[in-house]
């Protein structure tokens, strides 16, 4: 399915619009491609290193793999209707697609009894969780944008990840706030050396990731103006902290920014800790957060299996739906057994290794790169990027602005949804 | 082939017919002409005695986008106890408050309806919803696109731009999005708040664009008639839920000044200050006035107790609403320089004061307004109660006794502060039939619904008449969706996809190249990309657009 736009007038000749990019959840919508002669792209503007290397993927040759060895298309696809109809109780992972991948994995699901995860389902999974057990005030892209005169980037490496957001998100100057035209100011809490330049941020307040949740609420208690007992609560400099307080409360719109795959295994009281930040900043003033995350189709996944089944990741199908945000992890469900038979996708070409303890025999892999595991895996097949290889729909890390991603070049592979569709018609 | 509905009793008010018992004829999904001999159908379904109407229209419910979707996520609790299982429908799904889209969409025809209007999409997440409602089986359906809180349009306004102007912005919107209607909410409130103004009422200024409310309502309302969109501008008002917003309600009637407009969940701006808890039922005021202005038509937002979720694109007024939220819990959202969301679950409690009153501001308001052409059954799915609580409305509009009844086990000071019981009306089978069918289709300019007339779309459902009437609206023995049965006592029996109803008004292009420095310049995404394409809607045939006209085209 390919769909063009039609720009009413528009005086560009032959110049290709610019394209939105699939390989993180920032969706940047302005990157101008080169084709080459081996049909990779260079990205000649607005590019960041992850897109850069992702463009320079090759498609793969359209070959499919049964048992390691080459089929046509039409045979793999019986050969994985086989495996998945013999499983006792299959894992549907990876799930890094788009919206009408996962559309047609949720339908193969129902027919399979299978379970559905995300590779990034453990983010997902407590991101959810956080907003089930207090819900937040949150913000998006062209808010920050345009309203923020304060943004405080918590433990964000924005040379590791999202390095784009500081091109659009920060450096313009805001236009919209109670004080437009004048600068915003960048305010950088956590570790590294290099992120706060990263962020371009004119005042640090330096601690260690694990020390985050400490620092947070210490600064929630100079918010709330509570006399702080340590001197350097979680390693970071009090009087900063009271400074940063001060700085926020006068603040006419502050946005707090973080990414719940960097907060490990302090996400869950991180976020509540930001989320109570932003509760009391809103009482007087004006303030909202936005997790930055979701990559490999993972926001795609979480929006479009709630609105077709009610819950986010991690929900199984059988005579009704179950939702086991933690039972149903990828992981626990490996290591334990409790799976013989997995479905692993991954079509943005970042995370095609199944995790280690995969049953491979028992594993139906579609991928657009491919791994050193894929000839021991029962079933591979080679498919399309979205938005690359094929038309697809992604949603970014907001979970509000959805974007139509044309097709970029003709490699002949299938898309993910296209492949799961013929799978479901064998049942 | 043609099918034949034998003896069933019509109640057709867009022709006229109030229970009169005759045939009807189905052909290629239409309804036609009786023929000469009745022996040429192929096909007769005996419903003699049975209650026969146009498939019924939902104008307002929030069924599609991200603020539904947030609902969803953050409500297991309410899913738990209400899982679809594997047989029931044709796809898995749950959810009470905040159901998944294919469970809302079998729930819906399974009711008997056959349309549904998701009232508050936003521009920048227009492709979201209309996904959902792609997901959502069964019912037609189609969306009205916000506007008059975004800071293009504010900073128009507040430049003087001409009306020319601003309507062929407006065009735009409503082409870009794909959306059938223009719908203000708390009209520049939600942008107010991002500026830290807590309310806004009908005259106060703005502090960010230095511009008010009424400007905003006329500026919306002048486009939407100039452009001659069939929908008047669908309007929640400013000061949702706090008391004495009955004057501000009056006034937003007055403020349109014979503009037509549609004011939406009437019950949760129609509040007075009266008595010992200063809160009282403005609804016979209001009543009053919708009577007299004859360019206002009204839906309800009827509350019923138990647990819900409210989902609002009100920041302002969720954002305070959001203290009394149970669980306690909430989602706001400031969004893309346009809109806001508030999700806020909540319980409406009988023995409550406000909250039974509220209930009886609701049912008042049905009961006073004399037109029930101007006026339609919402429970502002699901901020007042879901839909399918909408059988138990119509029992409560249609039984007297039924009502007073329930009115006895409120709250006793809420029971002394309204008029319910005194009001005798009961609503009639042909007034229901007008404010769940015939009245939203010519409101929204759906020709061939509400309708049974030949050359009308054969959506028909036929009823057992029971003296329960919330028995006989919940189970409809037969649903015809263009001319299929789709269910049979009340269950689904074809799963079918509905069509996207839209409008695409012409537009100058001079406004494109003013969006185009205004998106480049401010935006995270590109003009041309927040357009929805006609073929994302068609989805390679799996959609269907259905384009309607207005006075600038189609």
């Amino acid at each position: 399915m390919s769909f063009t736009t039609v720009s009413k007038g528009s005086s560009a000749k032959s110049a290709p619009s610019p394209a939105a990019c699939p390989f993180c959840a920032l969706l940047c919508d302005d990157l101008a491609l080169r084709p080459q002669a081996d049909s990779t792209f260079t990205v000649a503007r607005n590019g960041c290193r992850r897109a850069t290397a992702a463009y320079a993927r090759a498609p793969l040759a359209p070959q499919a793999l049964v048992a390691g060895r080459e089929v046509g298309l039409e045979q793999a696809i019986e050969a994985a209707a086989r495996l998945l109809k013999r499983a006792r109780q299959p894992l549907f992972g990876g799930l890094a697609t788009d919206v009408d991948g996962v559309r047609a994995s949720v339908n193969l699901a129902e027919r399979c009894g299978a379970i559905l995860d995300h590779v990034h389902g453990d983010a997902l999974a407590s991101t959810s969780r956080m907003l089930q057990a207090r819900g937040w005030y949150a913000t998006t892209l062209s808010e920050v944008r345009n309203r923020a005169d304060l943004v405080v980037v918590i433990d964000v490496d924005f040379d590791a990840r999202y390095e784009s957001f500081k091109r659009r998100c920060l450096e313009p100057r805001p236009a919209r706030g109670s004080a437009p035209g004048k600068g915003r100011e960048v305010v950088f809490i956590g570790a590294g050396k290099r992120a706060p330049e990263a962020a371009g941020a004119s005042t640090t307040i330096a601690c260690r990731s694990e020390n985050l949740v400490e620092v947070l609420l210490a600064l929630l208690a100079s918010l709330r103006s509570h006399s702080l007992a340590a001197r350097r609560p979680g390693g970071a400099n009090s009087g900063a902290l009271a400074a940063l307080a001060e700085r926020m409360r006068a603040a006419h719109y502050t946005a707090l920014v973080f990414a719940p795959a960097a907060l490990a295994e302090h996400r869950e009281p991180a976020i509540a800790a930001i989320g109570d930040l932003v509760d009391e900043l809103n009482r007087t003033t004006r303030a909202a957060l936005l997790a930055l995350g979701g990559d490999d189709g993972g926001q795609s996944a979480v929006n479009t299996c709630a609105w077709l089944t009610g819950f986010p990741l991690r929900v199984g199908c059988g005579q009704t739906l179950h939702y086991e945000p933690q039972a149903f992890a990828t992981r626990a469900l490996l290591d334990s057994g409790a799976v013989d038979t997995l479905l692993w996708i991954d079509a943005f070409g970042e995370q095609a290794a199944p995790p280690p303890g995969a049953p491979l025999e028992q594993t139906v892999m579609l991928a657009s790169t491919r791994p050193s595991t894929a000839a021991q895996c029962g079933v591979f097949i080679p498919v399309g990027t979205p938005g690359v290889d094929h038309f697809a729909r992604l949603v970014r890390t907001d979970s509000v602005v959805t974007l139509a991603l044309q097709q970029q070049r003709d490699s002949g592979l299938p898309s993910v949804a296209g492949v799961l569709t013929r799978i479901l018609e064998k049942f | 082939m043609l099918t034949r509905l034998k003896g069933g009793r019509i109640y057709d008010p867009e022709n006229g017919v109030d229970g009169e018992v005759r045939d009807l004829y189905i052909r290629n999904g239409r309804i036609v002409d009786a023929p000469a001999d009745p022996g040429e159908a192929k096909e007769t379904i005996d419903i003699s005695g049975r209650v026969v109407m146009a498939g019924a229209i939902d104008i307002h419910t929030h069924i599609g986008g991200g603020k539904v979707n947030i609902g969803r996520m953050m409500l297991p609790e309410d899913h738990a106890g209400d899982l679809v299982a594997a047989n029931r429908h044709p796809h898995l799904g749950c959810g009470h408050a905040a159901p998944s889209t294919r469970t809302a969409g079998y729930r819906y025809a399974e009711m008997g309806y056959v349309a549904c209007f998701e009232p508050a999409m936003l521009a920048g997440n227009a492709r979201q919803a209309h996904m959902e409602l792609a997901d959502t089986p069964m019912v037609d359906k189609g969306a009205y696109v916000l506007l008059g809180n975004d800071d293009f349009m504010l900073r128009a306004i507040a430049a003087r731009r001409d009306p020319e102007y601003l309507r062929d912005y407006v065009a735009w919107t409503l082409r870009a999005a794909q959306a059938l209607a223009i719908k203000v909410v708390n009209p520049g409130g939600i942008n107010a708040f991002k500026f830290n103004q807590r309310k806004l009422d009908l005259d106060e200024k703005n502090t960010g664009y230095g511009i008010t409310p009424r400007q905003i309502l006329t500026t919306l309302a002048d486009s939407v008639r100039a452009l001659g969109l069939a929908h008047p501008l669908h309007v929640h008002g400013c000061n949702l839920g706090v008391p004495g917003n009955v004057e501000t309600t009056l006034e937003t009637i007055r403020s349109l000044e014979g503009l037509r407009a549609h004011l939406t969940h009437v019950q949760f701006h129609s509040y007075g200050t009266e008595g010992d808890h200063k809160f009282s039922s403005g609804a016979a005021r209001i009543a009053e006035a919708v009577n007299k202005a004859t360019n206002v038509s009204i839906d309800v937002g009827q509350i019923m107790f138990g647990r819900t979720i409210t989902e609002s694109g009100d920041t302002m007024r969720q954002f305070a609403g959001s203290a009394y939220a149970d669980p306690k819990k909430w989602v706001g959202m400031d969004i893309e320089c346009e809109a806001g969301c508030g999700v806020v679950p909540f319980r409406y409690k009988n023995r409550n004061f406000v909250n039974a009153l509220q209930w009886a501001i609701g049912l008042e308001m049905f009961l006073l307004v004399d037109d029930p052409w101007r006026i339609y059954l919402t429970t502002d799915h699901p901020n007042g109660a879901p839909f399918t609580s909408y059988p138990h409305l119509i029992r409560l509009l249609m039984d007297r006794s039924f009502r007073r009844d329930m009115l006895a086990t409120l709250n006793p000071d809420a029971q002394a502060a309204t008029t319910l019981a005194s009001i005798d009306r009961e609503y009639s089978l042909y007034e229901i039939a007008i404010m769940t069918r015939a009245a939203p289709a010519r409101s929204l300019g759906l020709t061939g619904f509400g309708s049974l007339a030949p050359g009308a779309r054969a959506h028909v459902t036929v009823y057992k008449d029971q003296s329960n009437r919330e028995k006989m609206f919940a189970k409809p023995e037969y649903v015809f969706k263009d001319g299929r049965l789709i269910v049979r006592n009340g269950r689904v029996v074809t799963d079918v996809h509905g069509a996207t109803h839209v409008v695409h008004p012409e537009y100058d292009g001079a406004i494109e190249r003013d969006l185009e420095t205004y998106f480049s310049r401010h935006m995270t995404v590109r003009k041309d990309n927040l357009r929805v394409a006609d073929d994302e809607i068609r989805d390679d045939g799996r959609g269907e657009l259905v384009v309607h006209p207005t006075r600038r085209g189609s």
